[in-house]
């Protein structure tokens, strides 16, 4: 039996310590990759042997059979060795390069079958392929993953790649490209393609090193059926890239034509050698090499996602500093240059062990979301570990970040969430269940139950990331200290609607929303409304929460008559009335309060209005309910077909 | 010409006159037409919403097959009603439901159907940036501003989709036009706050707050006058300026005028008016 003369470990040990615990003697696992360690090597060094210096004779006929069984045991297969005599080294199968491809199957590294004698030329060397997607709505998207998974089966390193933000002098650097595109509209490029599109027909790069196929996804009921795809396949060829096979055409029903189509492009692709040379006369072997790791990559037990790639991106970052010492703040700004895919996240973290160890935020941890890892940035609510950088700035653009409105800063970034949690705790927005008869537990318990159109229901209205971010959603939280805010809201209104609720707690849920500092004092839901879904979630169950208030206290206070008077006017005559809604909402006392607080004085002598007829300010000075500054109509004139808006209201609501 | 149906909104043929007496010359000037549409009703506010969000999407539908009926997409000069209009679009081009729903009411009240597929709205801003084009309006321009302008978007339209080419979180549409028109915009961070309108008469020192918090930014950023694109708004930080200065104990004194009137005054329209403004600007904006 022959004897292990050299061990070493290749990149990406995952540390998992199985090696050092079969032969310690051999290897030894430190905080990034297993060692080759020093007393069994020629060298004496102690690093991961990659210079492949020898293990000392002594040693190899006691250790070959445990380094062999190490080399089994590793999950990551990084532990190579060669036998005495320089033969081969017995390894299963190469590892899967983590980053920037797909995984690599044992067909495309190590098959000795009978095809990668002919075909170890083309086997050998750069195997990268570049399958780039233009999708609207995803489809494209998902094939072409499925197609990168695909292409492992021949040998080749398949990147997917997002035309978005694709800067398109890089075309030139792939040798094998695939184009998988969907049309939108009336032959239009989908939103992600449209810009590299454009970039491309305005630079024509060179493209004559470039082996390529497209499949267009369409509709044959438009006119301009896959236009996107063929307009690719005619610029790839117009700029002298090869085609290798012809242009697919695939109807709304692609499955089964893009998968002829991968059938047959990537054998032929996979011909294409590392200096560039399309080897036709071993597409037939590579058929063959590729049926023998047959596989459909869809299997649901055998799902792996391929990477999608975003070009790195060089960005201006400014960062809100608060030190709680000197009681100072201001902005520091960072140049940076990231992956496009990096979150918000990494690059506070690469900022703080790069530039600024004393920087200060909330991580969100290696999984998941964490619903405190919120910030604003450029404006926008967000948590900072799931978000991507590129889905918010360009390259060459400014990123600001700043703490999450509506909370206390602690330091730099990072906020003390005690308002929210001392509101929640004082409304005690959880289950208090209604004992029901028949519904008790073995014990005795009682508790509640709920169908489960119920449960998807009360599911879709609490399906918001963060109910803390929520909160800092809302223009309003950030300057009414007693407001508890929209996240609290939400979960107020949730509990409400859940039929597990006890009658009694329902009603606290409702008076605490009616109550000072519940729904009503969110001064424009709008605000909340144009942060994505969450935002969306909240302001809708903002509205519905007010829609049940106004019905179950019947309109009262001011917000109460605010509604009830505008509807009311908008029925009379097709428009609001700002006179009568001034008057019903303020009243005498409000009016008076406007006079005093020298708004209609503002009025009167012309430093809030523009020009107008003068005689529109003596108006209001003189016909009451004038205090509201700008001066409406007294009576509304009813609108053409006023009948029609009154036969709305009587339809929809007869409470107006 | 290029040929609109315009929608005043809430409050233009009411308290705030002076829009509707510039988006008409300043329109023609530019050569955009302005189709009226006749019998158009309340867009509900938001505020109708809070009480029936069904009844508010049901008289939003009348507009909008009011002018698909006419075959042209609406124009408003007026952020609040553009959000409106565009979210009621949204709701009836993504729910079959809330569209059938609305048509069931329109067409037993009105005799009239929404197919909301053919139909589009935008603010005026969008319309002269993306379709007149920014070289056409410096083109026309009689009387250069020649004043610091804080420019105020609000955050109703400020989502995508409703504001055409802009950036929603970042907008720079009206800064753009403000430098065409001969003005120079000054930046600051809360150009797409709001300042509580749908709040001004049931909430009081919270609305005041956010309305001097607006106003105390665009005067700190060297911002002589603020010009608004939201007509509603308008009421909040014009009106109420002296009020919410009170209330949040912050300089809030700087003139505030409507986005149209800027645009007619620069085109040459209404001299008086724009002299009484730059009066204004120097005594009490700087």
């Amino acid at each position: 039996m022959p004897t292990v003369a050299k061990v070493w470990i290749e990149e990406d040990c995952i540390t998992c310590d199985a090696c050092e615990d079969i032969l310690p003697e051999v290897f030894e696992v430190t905080d990034d990759t297993s060692q080759i360690k020093s007393d069994v090597r020629e060298d004496g060094a102690f690093d991961r042997n990659t210079g492949f210096s020898s293990i000392k004779t002594q040693f190899r006929a006691e250790y070959s059979e445990l380094i062999e069984e190490a080399a089994d045991a590793c999950p990551v297969e990084i532990i190579k060795f060669e036998y005495e005599g320089g033969t081969a080294e017995v390894v299963s199968e190469e590892v899967a390069p983590v980053v920037d491809a797909a995984p690599a199957p044992a067909a495309a590294s190590a098959d000795t079958g009978d095809n990668s004698g002919v075909l170890a030329g083309v086997l050998s060397g750069d195997r990268s392929l570049a399958v780039f997607f233009g999708s609207q709505t995803g489809n494209a998207a998902g094939l072409a993953e499925k197609t990168a998974k695909k292409a492992a089966a021949y040998g080749l390193e398949a990147s997917v790649i997002d035309m978005d933000g694709y800067d398109q002098t890089k075309f030139a650097t792939h040798k094998r490209i695939l184009i998988i595109t969907s049309t939108w509209g009336e032959g239009e490029m989908p939103d992600n393609a449209e810009e590299l599109w454009n970039a491309t027909c305005s630079s024509n790069p060179g493209l004559s090193g470039v082996h390529y196929s497209v499949c267009a996804i369409g509709d044959s009921s438009y006119d301009e059926f896959c236009k996107a795809g063929t307009d690719w396949d005619g610029k790839f060829a117009s700029l002298g890239a090869t085609s290798i096979l012809d242009i697919k055409l695939c109807d709304v029903d692609f499955d089964e034509p893009w998968s002829q189509w991968v059938g047959e492009v990537l054998p032929r692709i996979a011909c294409v050698d590392s200096g560039g040379v399309f080897q036709e006369d071993l597409v037939e072997a590579m058929i063959a090499y590729g049926a023998g790791e047959e596989d459909d990559g869809v299997d649901a037990g055998d799902f792996t996602p391929a990477n999608i790639i975003q070009p790195a991106i060089s960005l201006t970052m400014r960062i809100f500093r608060y030190d709680p010492i000197l009681a100072q703040s201001g902005y520091d700004t960072v140049a940076v240059n990231l992956p496009g895919h990096a979150s918000i996240e990494d690059a506070l973290v690469a900022v703080k062990r790069e530039v600024d160890g004393s920087l200060t935020f909330r991580s969100g941890g290696l999984v998941g979301q964490n619903p405190l890892s919120g910030i604003k940035a450029n404006g926008r609510i967000l948590p900072a570990d799931t978000t991507r950088i590129c889905d918010l700035v360009s390259d060459g653009e400014t990123l600001t970040l700043e703490p999450v409105p509506g909370y206390e800063v602690v330091k730099d970034l990072m906020v003390s969430y005690d308002r929210y949690d001392y509101a929640r705790a004082d409304s005690k927005p959880w289950l208090e269940a209604d004992p029901r008869q028949g519904e008790r537990l073995a014990n005795g318990s009682p508790i509640g139950v709920m169908s489960s159109s119920e449960a998807t229901y009360l599911h879709t209205l609490a399906d918001v990331g963060s109910l803390q971010l929520v909160n800092a959603m809302s223009d309003t939280y950030d300057v009414d200290e007693v407001y508890s805010g929209p996240g609290l809201a939400l979960q107020r209104w949730v509990r409400s609607q859940d039929p597990r609720s006890g009658k009694a707690h329902i009603k606290q849920m409702f008076d605490l929303m009616q109550g000072k500092g519940g729904v009503w004092d969110e001064a424009d839901i709008s605000s909340i409304h144009r942060h994505g879904i969450d935002g969306s979630q909240a302001a809708d169950s903002l509205y519905a929460a007010r829609a049940r208030l106004l019905a179950e206290y019947k309109f009262v206070g001011k917000t109460g008559r605010l509604v009830k008077t505008y509807a009311r006017s908008v029925k009379m005559s097709g428009n609001v009335n700002e006179t009568t809604l001034y008057r019903s909402v303020l009243g005498p006392l409000g009016l008076g309060s406007n006079i005093m607080n020298g708004i209609s004085l503002r009025m009167m002598l012309g430093f809030t209005r523009n020009g107008g007829p003068m005689m529109r300010g003596f108006q209001g000075m003189l016909v009451p309910p004038a205090g509201i500054g700008k001066i409406p109509n007294m009576f509304n004139s009813k609108i053409a077909n006023h009948h029609e808006v009154v036969a709305i209201f009587n339809e929809l609501d007869g409470r107006f | 010409m290029v040929k609109y149906s315009y929608y005043p909104g809430n409050v233009a043929r009411q308290s705030s006159r002076e829009v509707e007496d510039t988006i008409q010359p300043l329109c023609k000037t530019l050569g955009i037409e302005l189709i009226e549409i006749v019998g158009y009703n309340s867009d509900g506010g938001n505020i109708i919403k809070q009480g029936n969000r069904e009844l508010q999407l049901a008289l939003n539908a009348r507009n909008l097959a009011l002018a698909e009926k006419k075959g042209h997409d609406i124009i408003t000069a007026c952020a609040s009603a553009q959000g409106i209009l565009h979210e009621s679009l949204d709701t009836f081009q993504n729910d079959e439901i809330a569209l059938a729903s609305a048509n069931r009411v329109l067409e037993k009240t009105t005799g009239l159907t929404l197919n909301a597929s053919e139909i589009s709205s935008s603010h005026l801003l969008h319309v002269l940036v993306d379709e007149i084009g920014l070289d056409k309006v410096e083109a026309a321009v009689v009387n250069p501003l020649d004043l610091d302008i804080a420019c105020y978007y609000g955050p109703h339209m400020q989502r995508k989709g409703a504001c055409g080419g802009d950036d929603a979180w970042n907008p720079t549409y009206m800064e753009q036009l403000i430098t065409a028109l001969g003005g120079r915009p000054v930046e600051y961070k809360t150009k797409t706050s709001s300042v509580g309108n749908p709040s001004l008469l049931s909430l009081g020192d919270t609305v005041m707050k956010m309305t001097a918090r607006v106003l105390n930014d665009a005067k700190k950023a060297g911002g002589q006058v603020l010009v608004s694109a939201c007509t509603q708004s308008h009421s909040n930080l014009d009106s109420y300026q002296g009020k919410a200065g009170r209330v949040a104990n912050k300089d809030t004194s700087i003139p505030v005028v409507n986005l149209t009137e800027i645009i007619a005054f620069a085109l040459g329209h209404f001299t008086d008016r724009f002299a009484q403004l730059r009066t204004r600007a120097i005594l009490i904006g700087s």
